[in-house]
């Protein structure tokens, strides 16, 4: 099915409700829909099979306009279709639709906290991404926020959480987190356990927020890279790859060829990296110390290539706005290539390890299977979900930039156990590899950028582009100014959280770690929205003081 | 035996000064060549010597809800019970200074209590890692206590006696690794067992529940315990050895023999994946308590038919 008849399906299902239809580009369609028939327009969608919900943009159109806007993203193969829900500021109140697709909850949680919508029939008790101690009714995302308004308010939920020890009977609460040997990020889990089964899961995030969304707001397109970049320190390459790709769309700027050639090198030098290191991680949950410090052990050898590459080990910093400020010579491919020849036995090795080291399939063969038709209700993206047999890839799906020209084959499983996605994401670096070489021998000639206007037209885009965790959303809207007007990230890790608490209960707290690795989550993924600096005062500390207490504090 | 004999049994040999450095120096062998079999550098030879005087400089924190008494007298109890295990088992090739019929059992006790401690441990300082930690402990206590029990009477059975030095004398005539080499086995897996080695590390997995039981311990407390699991450690190498390596004669012999399980130790914590709890109870009772048991029926009737 080509785009437009994948676009007229989806018209047709939503015809009933549909109010007004954009096509503000080729692949996309936008269609207003009201409030109270929300809900019926995501059934007819879910129950006509039509894509999977990818992601809720919030926008806030101004105190002028009186308005707030909710984005619905579904997405199938290349297309996108926008449900665009208009609701007043002063009365916000949006239907849920978890409960038809579950990966919206925290969709919905995350418009909630940081835009403040009402979301009908949304557990709110707690937070899951904004601060214990952020005064309600004030949303950061909002145009009319102000700093002065996030004075942390004390006594609220914060002091409120309870030491919960024994529950009832023989019943445990388990907190996994913030700190915990292993997280090496900052995510709370509570797991209720009986003995040594799991019986309840939740979870909390936003230890880290940083404020992304929200400072690029005030940031020129060009700083926006370097911003974007520090989303995540395992793919950075992949967020900017998406900034730069929606940016230029924007703008209507292709970046040459070689450009894009150098992307897509440069993106699956990452995956090897990331993948070999979640490799080593989940070796490490399972308590296989060996296998995590031997993957590690080599995955040196990507690191050292994509400092050859790039002149940086972790965030790359290769794209700029209309191109790539690095070049690969000869000497460098003969590098790369030497180094590849190296990972390609070991990840062959590593791929005999999982698939038939007794004692670790013992905690990998047939854990936490996921079958099809969960995934696809989780709404899960990337190995993940590639590992329960759906074919989810935008390399493949949605091509773009240079995955054209040197295209990379589908890897999947069927079983969606812990093995199988070890054996997916294995097996996906040794496709990788093969791309890898595919560019370097026919590496397009030419120059490395082209010319980026600094004003970007006005207009929405989205980008999406395939992350090592799957499938990477960039909403980016522009007034025609020198700084974006909102831009809005979907990570991948946010929409496959769903499947590990939904398949931690009933498993042995022993698996869950696995669980937990096996999604490979990214806490720096989720962690952008907004935070307050502050200490155990209390009290919001701004830049310099943050400064100069770090001096201060090394300076002792 | 007269008091200053007395004072040298216990604060230097075999118990005290010598039990300490070589509990030290087997942990430090242990630790490097895991690291080296895993690719890292490992620790310098000092490292342990160095922790323990880390840990005893530092302060011991209580938490508020536990019971004193237990809290600091466990430490005690294990380090003293794996040390006085040490008195009969014939350390460094030497004769054990005490020894009496039936002091395998007392033995093996004694090299119980340290786990026993463990668990009343983490079950004082109800930290939910603690608790979970162990139960994990115990639970896995009775998963290889009797297995590992019943590998050791092998060879006692065979000796015809329960006295350590006399099973230790008949092995120097008879290889038994090579008439029960099924016994060796579950002795050697047991003793990683009760060390809670890789991989039976389920009771302190750090990826689940942190440290386990002693979560809530430090300093002093903290370097009792492990400085107990040291000894544990040099008295059940001493004891598979002495039974199953033909027996020891000498600290040559005792070096070499002590230090060739310990590598075989080694080699199995670096190519196993930890076990989750379950399936080590399911290993044990489903697979490592049958075996052993056949052969301890077969050396009774062995006995009973044969004399």
């Amino acid at each position: 099915m080509n785009i437009e008849q994948t676009l007229q399906t989806a018209e047709k299902i939503l015809a009933p409700w549909n109010k007004d239809t954009l096509r503000p580009e080729s692949n996309r369609m936008d269609m207003v829909v009201q409030t109270d028939e929300l809900r019926a327009a995501t059934n007819a969608l879910h129950d006509a099979h039509w894509g999977y919900l990818s992601a809720i943009t919030g926008l806030d159109l101004g105190v002028e306009s009186g308005q707030l806007e909710a984005l619905y993203h579904f997405c199938s193969g290349p297309v996108v279709v926008s449900l665009r829900v208009r609701v007043p500021r002063e009365n916000t109140y949006l239907p849920s639709i978890a409960d038809i697709l579950p990966p919206a909850t925290f969709f919905e949680r995350e418009l909630s906290e940081t835009l403040g919508f009402k979301i009908e029939g949304l557990d709110e008790s707690d937070r899951l991404f904004i601060p214990d101690d952020w005064p309600s009714d004030v949303y950061p995302l909002r145009s009319d926020f102000a700093v002065e308004q996030a004075a942390p308010v004390s006594g609220s939920r914060i002091d409120e959480i309870p030491e919960q020890g024994m529950l009832t009977g023989n019943t445990f609460v388990i907190p996994i987190g913030p700190q915990h040997p292993a997280l090496k990020e900052p995510g709370h889990f509570q797991f209720t356990v009986d003995g040594e089964i799991v019986t309840g899961a939740k979870m909390r995030l936003g230890y880290a927020h940083r404020g992304i969304e929200k400072a690029a707001e005030s940031r020129s397109w060009y700083q926006n890279l370097y911003l974007f970049e520090r989303v995540c320190g395992i793919c950075s390459h992949t967020h900017a790859m998406a900034y730069c790709m929606g940016v230029e769309k924007l703008a209507q700027v292709e970046a040459p060829p070689r450009a894009h050639a150098i992307r897509e090198l440069v993106a699956g030098l990452e995956r090897i990296h990331s993948h070999l290191l979640w490799l080593g991680v989940a070796a490490h949950e399972a308590g296989f110390d060996t296998l995590f410090m031997y993957s590690w052990r080599d995955r040196e050898t990507v690191m050292n290539l994509l400092e050859q590459v790039t002149g940086n080990r972790v965030n790359y910093s290769a794209n700029v706005l209309g191109g790539v400020k690095c070049e690969v010579g000869p000497e460098q491919a003969a590098k790369i290539k030497e180094g590849l020849d190296y990972l390609e036995t070991r990840i062959r090795h590593y791929l005999e390890v999982v698939t038939t080291d007794a004692m670790f399939l013992n905690r990998t063969r047939g854990i936490g299977t996921i079958t099809a038709a969960e995934a696809e209700k989780f709404g899960l993206l990337g190995p993940t979900a590639r590992a329960s047999g759906l074919m989810r890839d935008i390399r493949i799906e949605a091509p773009y930039g240079a995955y054209v020209r040197y295209p990379v084959s589908l890897v999947t499983r069927t079983n969606g156990d812990l093995e199988a996605r070890c054996e997916v994401r294995l097996e996906e670096l040794l496709v990788s590899c093969f791309a890898i070489r595919a560019i370097l021998d026919n590496m397009p000639e030419g120059p490395l950028t082209a010319r980026m206007p600094r004003k970007i037209p006005a207009g929405e885009t989205i980008a999406r582009v395939e992350a090592p965790r799957g499938e990477l959303l960039y909403f980016i809207k522009s007034n025609g100014g020198e700084t974006p007007a909102r831009i809005h990230v979907r990570t991948p890790s946010l929409c496959n959280w769903v499947s590990v608490l939904e398949k931690a209960v009933g498993r042995q707290l022993a698996d869950v770690p696995m669980l937990i690795a096996g999604m490979d989550p990214c806490f720096s993924c989720n962690d952008r929205v907004v935070t307050v600096l502050r200490t155990d005062k209390k009290e919001a500390w701004s830049w310099k003081q943050l400064r100069e207490y770090g001096i201060e504090y090394y300076r002792r | 035996m007269n008091t200053l004999a007395s004072f040298f049994t216990i604060l230097i040999y075999p118990a005290g000064l010598t039990l300490v450095l070589l509990g030290m120096f087997y942990e430090w062998l242990d630790r490097k060549l895991v690291a080296r079999f895993q690719n890292r550098v490992g620790p310098r030879w000092f490292q342990p010597f160095a922790d323990a005087v880390k840990l005893l400089a530092k302060e011991q924190i209580r938490p508020g809800i536990v019971n004193p008494y237990l809290f600091f007298g466990l430490p005690v109890a294990a380090l003293a019970g794996a040390s006085t295990a040490a008195l009969y088992v014939p350390l460094l090739g030497f004769a054990p200074p005490s020894s009496f019929s039936g002091d395998l059992i007392v033995t093996l006790y004694l090299l119980s209590l340290p786990t026993m401690c463990v668990g009343l441990a983490g079950w004082n300082t109800t930290s939910r890692f603690s608790v979970i930690g162990a139960t994990r402990s115990l639970t896995q206590l009775f998963a290889y206590e009797a297995p590992f029990l019943l590998a050791l009477l092998g060879p006692a059975l065979v000796a015809g006696s329960w006295q350590i030095s006399e099973v230790n004398e008949f092995a120097q005539t008879h290889w038994l690794i090579l008439t029960q080499p099924v016994g060796f086995l579950v002795a050697l897996i047991g003793l990683m067992g009760k060390l809670e080695l890789p991989p039976f590390d389920a009771p302190e997995a750090e990826t689940e529940i942190v440290a386990g039981a002693l979560t809530e311990y430090s300093g002093r407390g903290l370097m009792m315990f492990k400085l107990g699991k040291s000894i544990e450690l040099v008295v059940g190498l001493t004891l598979v050895s002495a039974f199953y390596l033909g027996g020891l004669t000498g600290i040559g012999s005792f070096l070499i023999k002590s230090i060739a399980l310990l590598v075989l130790m080694a080699v199995m914590q670096t190519l196993f994946t930890r076990f989750r709890i379950d399936q080590t109870v399911g290993l044990w009772w489903r697979f490592g308590a049958i075996v052993v048991l056949m052969q301890i029926v077969a050396i009774i009737l062995w006995k009973g038919y044969m004399p």
